[in-house]
């Protein structure tokens, strides 16, 4: 006997998700196991079982969430834009009121 | 297993059932139906998949070396590991893809000798070469702008690993537009010299991204359309593209080397002067300013790191 892991999807073309596992013998019964305990409401589209010594987990912290600074790398670390782009449309309007006054 | 049968009768019904199966296949990918890589599809749907994402991977690899000779210059620190960020994110877009296309049945070696030979294609954009600090500004920002959309049309493509995949990228890919985005800004807010190196980088980079999206070729006859593996014409993205970017650049006080640039308020449409595309035929055929070095350097890197794939890969 061994454990497989099984992976659901729910929505068509949707992520498969890992919802659990199942002890079984073989490959077979592990697919039969999976679909007669985790998707008895018709509520799955498709399920990936693996046995579970060809998972590995990667959670090395270090690597994974380093104590560094990384908004560079964020879309919500460059905020800054919006105060820029209104500076920079203030001056554009300040030089059309200047000319205009000229020309009054 | 009806084709194994003798006498013409049933080989007729082998060729009806295929045909039978396609028709069935592409009603379903017509009405939203999502195909997953393990189920049956017809062979052209196989080759135009293959075809298409190998293209994206492609640009997305080819796409990190215009910017890659800037990472050496960044003006910062923080410009350095930005850029850096992006083009590590661009290799890792096609790093994704290329799994998609080998699962699809084209090996590795196979897409590398069709891309440094010049039988397959990536975009025209990245056949350019970047003069100046702005470029980089104008490539993420606009160049990633207009990715960006036929990328977000891409979420709803009928092969699943493929819209799984693009989740991912469109993610970071809004990083890689703020970054540009961020670059324009301050070089628009600076000396009179920063406005025009970034106004110079703009009017030569107008023309490849009016290009971008392809030529307007009629949804009736892109087969890519019909198969759903893309869900928008050429056009309409062209059309997305500059109803969202174009006020944004006059915001600033630039100026887009088109005068026939305008939006017909009747229509909603943009009327712009219609690039000639044989020059982007031209381009993404191997003429374009930068194709040969381009494709030289990808060629070189590809030797140079034989050796390693030789001992990873057979380890
Ligand atoms: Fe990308
Ligand atoms: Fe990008």
């Amino acid at each position: 006997m061994g454990a497989f892991v099984v992976f659901r999807q729910e929505e068509p073309g949707g992520a498969f998700v890992h919802c659990g596992s199942v002890d079984a013998p073989d490959m077979e019964l592990a697919c039969q196991y999976a679909r007669d305990i985790f998707s008895r409401r018709e509520d799955a589209q498709r399920l990936w079982v693996a046995p579970q010594e060809a998972i590995r987990e990667v959670a090395d912290g270090d690597l994974l969430r380093p104590a560094l600074d990384r908004t560079y790398r964020l879309g919500r670390g460059y905020r800054v834009t919006v105060e820029k782009r209104r500076r920079i449309k203030a001056r554009i309007a300040a030089r059309a009121e200047a000319e205009q006054g000229e020309a009054v | 297993m009806r084709a194994q049968a003798t006498g013409g009768g049933a080989a007729m019904t082998a060729i009806l059932t295929e045909e039978t199966r396609t028709e069935t296949f592409r009603r379903d990918v017509a009405d939203g139906g999502v195909i997953e890589t393990s189920d049956w599809m017809p062979e052209e749907y196989r080759r135009r998949l293959i075809k298409f994402i190998e293209m994206h991977a492609n640009s997305e690899i080819m796409g990190a070396l215009p910017e890659g000779d800037w990472i050496g210059r960044a003006p910062s620190l923080k410009r350095k590991l930005a850029l850096s960020a992006k083009i590590q994110d661009e290799v890792g877009h096609a790093q994704m893809l290329y799994r998609l296309v080998e699962d699809l049945g084209k090996p590795r070696p196979q897409i590398f000798a069709d891309l440094t030979s010049g039988k397959s294609k990536f975009h025209n954009v990245f056949h350019y070469p970047t003069r100046s600090w702005a470029d980089v500004g104008i490539i993420g920002w606009l160049v990633d702008g207009a990715a960006i959309i036929s990328q977000s049309a891409l979420l709803r493509s009928s092969y699943g690993p493929y819209t799984r995949v693009m989740k991912r990228i469109c993610w970071e890919e809004a990083f890689h537009l703020k970054q540009g985005e961020d670059v324009c800004l301050t070089l628009a807010g600076g000396s009179a010299l920063q406005r025009e190196m970034l106004q110079d980088a703009l009017t030569r980079w107008w023309e490849p991204l009016m290009m971008f999206h392809g030529p307007p070729t009629p949804p009736e006859q892109d087969g890519d359309l019909a198969w759903r593996i893309k869900t928008k014409p050429n056009d309409a993205l062209r059309q997305e593209f500059l109803d969202r970017y174009v006020p944004q650049i006059w915001e600033l006080g630039l100026t887009i080397p088109d005068p026939a640039l305008k939006k017909d308020v009747q229509t909603g449409r943009w009327r712009y002067t219609e690039p000639d595309w044989s020059r982007l035929i031209a381009v993404v055929t191997g003429s374009g300013p930068a194709s040969a070095q381009r494709l030289g350097f990808r060629r070189l890197t590809y030797e140079e790191g034989a050796w390693l794939r030789a001992v990873t890969m057979n380890a």
